[in-house]
């Protein structure tokens, strides 16, 4: 017994047990992911500025790769008007370049005042314009053929760093092979800082043409058209977008040598230079510790309500599973307390008889009163313990249905004064008085029926004050149903109990059901009433007295 | 019975896995043969569509008892020389390397030939005895072009030739003997003369010279004399010499005052007409041929939707209708004879049959036929080409070709749209090898003669000048719209595709009507007319200006220029591109491809680009030539068929 007992404290202590770990490892799970998710944010403050520098240089990018090369494709044909027309919609496409200078080059093997010659190649410029937003018309023109020498040193600087490398090309360009993107670039371009001159590409045909001009002695040749522009840039011009502005709470363009002096120790910062023309410049971001602190808890936010619900979900299953065991072990309660009643039950009228047994066999002789008293005795007892088994057994049979009804008809009358009869001989301190109204004949198993009545019956009178047995049965037909109220002027039932007492093995602890009780009464009669289709409920005051309301199907009565 | 035993071997394998993928794999090889048998049996391989022809550029010697052709050896053509019975069969060259591009008898004993040649080599005159003994360099300059001025047999063992040694621009005249190569030079050219003519006997008599605009027909009576201007004129009417009349007077194509051309006899004196032989009123004369003999017209070619041919000698006619009497249902023309007349050689074709060589001898009218040009193509298995016209948006009729896949309905088509190239040329009627090998292919093929077309007349044929992806596009636009209207195509699935400016006026097509195209393909293509016009070529420089008005002057039509080349353009291009390109194409900057194919690339853009190092423009190569319909057939069937 003690055993079991225990058993049921481990459960509990499990159940804690359960609870407690489940609760360190939230917070250590929550932790965990404060902890993963700040790294994550500062990992991805240093990593992002990746993709925000590709957002800054996309439009460098595409002026570099696509709207410079295009000047390839006028073949050396441009001339002020269209230029002019490339250079607007440059300015308008890539706000970032201030100023474009063009340098209309001719090529040929005629000595010239202006420009570069080796051997018999000369490339010098015929003319030479600048455009930009605050380039007037008048001063557009840099240069003109028609006054040779009038070309500034700084105007032809670009010219002649970019005359001086393709010259050099021709001399030792192998004419049988196309471009490789190397030559493209090493040689057609030219990127410093802040400015890109860049010098359309000729064809193959022209390359061999500018070969020979230079290596061999040609007559007078014609004049090859190149054209040769260069862009100037401004770094703060270009857009800064922030594609990443919950991590970045300042982007901005510095100097490549530029460091914050600020002694601000909240602030955190990261920077990449920026490519090309702009090397000397570099993307500055910054960030204040309390900003990447509320996107860390942004991101924080999701990840602790997915492990709190987990959570939940963990207890509430703790708790249905610590519910089903507590309702075993009050079932199990039950049980052993109906043993331990069953053995004083079988036990009282046993002993009884082995006493009666006893003073039987040490008298010597029997007295004829003697002799009744003890048959009395013997006779009584026995009844009582087949009573008890009769019981048992019944239950058991209505409980699983093993039992069949055998309907009857039933003369409520008579049914009741039988009863009663039965029970003033037996008690007859008990007052029973009974009221039919409205009925007579009933249709119903009397066998079930007398057992209903015996049992509730049995107990108005064990919860009677020995001055205040009475009992008052009313009948009465209610609509389809037939109504049976037995009130008793007892000890009353509290009202926590109402719930309970129809339930097997429970009783009440009271000093009124001592012996004689099993618990199963009332769990006995609602089953009869179930089984006969009926309900059963009960009112009661405390001290004052119950009354338990049958209610049964009703059939009437055909007259036959 | 190989699969089987296999089969059987692997069956005796203890494991069950090698039997289950031996059983799969036995299955998918039995499959697989199955299908390529049945393909085989409906669709002719691209191979054989574009294989070299088995004979062609048959010739007769002079003497009528030798038959000269090309035949391919290890792939590239060379000379063979048979005797008219077909017996003792020589080859005269043995070149692995390169075709021979042109060959012509010099006497009844030589044959005298040029070989193709790359733009950074050296052109090459060469002559070869019939026997393939004494094989010798008669011309081989460096940096010179060769251009014969009589393409018949020598006369008194000189021909005439003109070249650009002296000065790469210009082409002097020189009458050269064939035995050594010597040559003597007959005129040195002043600077503008573009072609040299000689008279049936070798003498240089006439010339054209041109100052980039206007042309001017020269002309003197013996090589004695000094050449006159006799008639002077724009570049755009036309006035094509074909041979001297008797009475000093000259027979010529000519256009002047009128709009289609005609055959008119020239006053020799003061260059005025003194009558119209022939003229059509639909189209242009396009032809006329003189008997060697005697100086005699024979007939007049015009071209509607078929060539034809207008008589202008009794006996000339009856000899044709003779041979087409026993030729039926067949087109003719005769590519060769010899110095007697009295041997020919008849080429036969329709639209679908490449044709067959005959040798035909007029005493005897008797065929005899030397070869096919093509004998693997089946030809029920080809499809019909149908002349077609439709009216464009400004009301003017434009002719054009539709060839449909054979055993199709016609409704719903796939269909791929070809321009043709030039744009001064046009379409005819006959076998093409590419329109049936995409109409084998299962598309429908459309090819028009939009304006800027020749052959419909001087009016025409200028509507074109400085209208590239202008009306010209109109016009091939109005045409794909037309196969929509009449329901013969489905829309979703109409490919462009041209070579040349062909290839210009497909990615035109894309850049500026993309809705129309599912997708289109450049062979070749002009991206950008700033490098096309770039691109004349020294030699070519008095045509400088007569470009300038045809294609427009980069210069002051910078603007016209760069709205219409498709290099500028890449951004309008919505669906995939095939681009095949030679990176010796003078016309096409092949950086400038490169950039175009990268930016389409970048803008997600599925481009199939196919770039060989050294070919120029269109590919000469075999190998080349059948990769590249490899890729046009996979992309074609890529996109169209998935629209389906």
């Amino acid at each position: 017994m003690k055993e079991q007992i225990q058993l049921y404290r481990k459960n509990f202590a499990l159940v804690v047990t359960f609870l407690v770990l489940i609760s360190i490892s939230l917070v250590v799970a929550m932790l965990l992911a404060y902890n993963l998710t700040r790294k994550y944010v500062e990992n991805e403050f240093v990593s992002q500025k990746i993709e925000v520098l590709e957002e800054v240089v996309n439009p460098y990018n595409d002026l570099f790769q696509n709207k410079i090369p295009e000047i390839s494709f006028y073949q050396g044909f441009l001339d002020s008007s269209s230029v002019k027309k490339y250079a607007d919609s440059v300015f308008i496409k890539y706000p970032f370049v201030d100023r474009i200078v063009f340098y209309d080059a001719a090529i040929s093997n005629l000595p010239h005042s202006d420009g570069l010659r080796v051997n018999n190649f000369s490339i010098r410029p015929k003319a030479v314009y600048q455009f930009g937003k605050n380039v007037t018309k008048d001063s557009s023109a840099l240069f003109k053929k028609s006054f040779p020498n009038s070309l500034s040193l700084q105007t032809a600087d670009e010219f002649n760093k970019m005359a001086v490398k393709f010259t050099g090309f021709i001399k030792s360009a192998d004419t049988t092979k196309a471009l490789n993107d190397d030559d493209r670039y090493n040689i057609f371009y030219s990127v410093n800082a802040n400015r890109i001159t860049y010098m359309s590409i000729p064809r193959r045909e022209d390359l061999r043409i500018f070969k020979d001009l230079m290596l061999k002695k040609q007559p007078p040749s014609l004049q090859y058209e190149q054209d040769i522009m260069t862009f100037y840039m401004d770094p703060f011009k270009l857009k800064v977008l922030n594609p990443h502005p919950e991590l970045y709470q300042h982007i901005i363009i510095k100097p490549l040598v530029y460091e914050s002096l600020s002694n601000n120790p909240e602030l955190i910062n990261t920077d990449i230079p920026l490519p090309g023309a702009f090397s000397d410049y570099k993307l500055y971001l910054s960030s204040s510790k309390s900003y990447l602190r509320n996107e860390i808890n942004l991101r924080f936010l999701p990840i602790a309500l997915g492990l709190l619900l987990i959570y939940g979900v963990l207890v509430l299953i703790a708790y249905l599973i610590f519910r089903n065991l507590n309702i075993n072990s009050k079932m199990f309660k039950l049980q052993y307390d109906f043993i331990n009643n069953l053995t004083h039950e079988f036990k009282t009228p046993v002993s009884v008889i082995k006493i009666a047994g006893n003073n039987i066999r040490s008298s010597a002789e029997l007295s004829v009163r003697e002799k009744n008293h003890y048959g009395k005795i013997l006779d009584e007892e026995a009844d009582k313990l087949n009573d008890l088994m009769n019981r048992l057994l019944s239950f058991t049979q209505i409980e699983n249905r093993a039992i069949k009804i055998k309907e009857e008809v039933i003369n409520l009358e008579v049914f009741c004064q039988n009863i009663i009869d039965a029970y003033q001989i037996k008690y007859p301190h008990f007052d029973i008085s009974c009221t039919i109204e409205g009925v007579n004949l009933f249709k119903a198993d009397p066998v079930l029926l007398g057992s209903l009545f015996q049992n509730l019956i049995d107990n108005a009178y064990k919860y009677s004050l020995s001055d205040k047995k009475e009992l008052h049965i009313v009948i009465k037909k209610v609509r389809r149903h037939l109504i049976f109220r037995f009130t008793d002027q007892g000890i009353g039932i509290p009202q926590k109990e109402l719930d309970n007492i129809f339930k097997k093995f429970y009783r009440i602890q009271s000093e009124y059901n001592q012996q004689g009780s099993v618990g199963l009464g009332l769990a006995f009669c609602k089953e009869l009433v179930n089984f006969m289709h009926g309900s059963i409920a009960v009112k009661s005051r405390l001290g004052k007295g119950s009354e338990f309301k049958i209610a049964l199907p009703f059939e009437e009565l055909s007259l036959e | 019975m190989k699969y089987f035993d296999l089969l059987m071997r692997l069956f005796f394998e203890k494991n069950l896995m090698y039997k289950i993928s031996a059983a799969i794999l036995f299955s998918c090889i039995l499959l697989f043969s199955l299908c390529s048998k049945e393909k085989k049996n409906e669709q002719i391989s691209l191979e054989t569509f574009f294989k070299n022809p088995e004979k062609s550029n048959f010739a007769i010697s002079p003497d009528g008892k030798y038959i000269s052709y090309l035949k391919p050896f290890h792939n590239r053509l060379n000379i063979f020389v048979q005797s008219v019975d077909g017996k003792e069969v020589t080859q005269l060259t043995q070149d692995t390397l390169r075709n021979i591009s042109y060959y012509f008898w010099g006497n009844n004993n030589e044959i005298l030939f040029i070989k193709n040649y790359e733009s950074d080599e050296n052109p090459i005159l060469q002559a070869v005895q019939r026997d393939g003994k004494n094989t010798r360099t008669l011309i081989s300059y460096k940096n010179t072009r060769i251009n014969l001025i009589t393409t018949d047999a020598a006369k008194n063992g000189e021909i005439l030739v003109a070249l650009n040694a002296r000065d790469s621009t210009v082409f002097d005249a020189y009458r050269m003997s064939i035995k050594d190569g010597k040559l003597k030079q007959l005129v040195k050219n002043p600077g503008n003369i573009t072609n040299w003519f000689a008279d049936p006997s070798g003498k240089l008599r006439m010339a054209i010279s041109s100052d980039g605009v206007y042309e001017t027909l020269l002309y003197r009576n013996t090589e004695e004399e000094d050449f006159r201007p006799i008639v002077k004129n724009n570049f755009k009417t036309t006035i094509v010499p074909v041979g001297f009349s008797k009475n000093q007077g000259i027979y010529a194509l000519s256009n002047r005052h009128r709009d289609k051309m005609a055959l008119v006899e020239l006053n020799s004196r003061n260059g005025k007409e003194i009558r119209v032989i022939y003229s059509n009123p639909e189209v242009d004369v396009t032809e006329a041929e003189l008997s060697s003999i005697d100086n005699k017209l024979e007939y007049a070619v015009y071209e509607t939707s078929k060539k034809q041919r207008f008589y202008l000698d009794a006996g000339v006619k009856e000899m044709y209708q003779q041979i087409e009497k026993q030729l039926p249902n067949t087109e003719l023309t005769i590519t060769g004879q010899d110095a007697a007349e009295e041997k020919f050689i008849v080429r036969t074709f329709t639209d679908r049959n490449p044709g067959t060589y005959y040798l035909y001898f007029k005493k005897k009218n008797k065929l005899q036929k030397l070869s096919d040009v093509n004998s693997s193509i089946q030809k029920n298995s080809l499809s019909e080409m149908k002349p077609i016209t439709f009216k464009t948006r400004d009301s003017v009729i434009i002719n054009g070709y539709m060839t449909l896949p054979s055993g199709k309905q016609i409704n719903n088509l796939p269909f791929v749209v070809i321009p043709h190239g030039g744009p001064s040329a046009r379409n005819s009627w006959g076998y093409n090898a590419e329109v049936q090998f995409l109409a084998s292919r299962g598309y429908g093929v459309l090819q028009l003669n939009y304006r800027g077309s020749t052959g419909y007349g001087k009016e025409f044929w200028i509507a074109g000048f400085k209208e590239w992806g202008g009306i010209i596009q109109n016009d091939i636009t109005d045409g794909t719209k037309w196969l929509i209207r009449t329901k013969i195509a489905d829309p979703q699935r109409i490919a462009i595709y041209g070579g040349g400016f062909g290839g210009f006026s497909a990615l035109s097509g894309l850049c500026f009507n993309s809705d129309l195209y599912a997708c289109g393909a450049s062979y070749s293509g002009f991206i950008n007319l700033f490098t096309y016009v770039k691109a004349i070529p020294p030699y070519y420089k008095p045509y400088q200006q007569m470009y300038f008005e045809m294609v427009g002057n980069p210069e002051t039509d910078g603007d016209y220029f760069r709205n219409v080349s498709p290099v500028f353009h890449t951004d309008k291009i919505k669906v995939p591109v095939l681009i095949a390109q030679g990176s010796k194409d003078p016309r096409v900057n092949v950086t400038e491809t490169n950039q175009f194919a990268k930016e389409l690339k970048k803008r997600q853009i599925p481009v199939t680009y196919l770039v060989k190092e050294n070919e120029g423009h269109l590919f000469k190569n075999q190998e080349n030539k059948i990769e590249f319909y490899k890729e046009l057939e996979a992309f074609l069937k890529n996109n169209l068929d998935k629209n389906k």
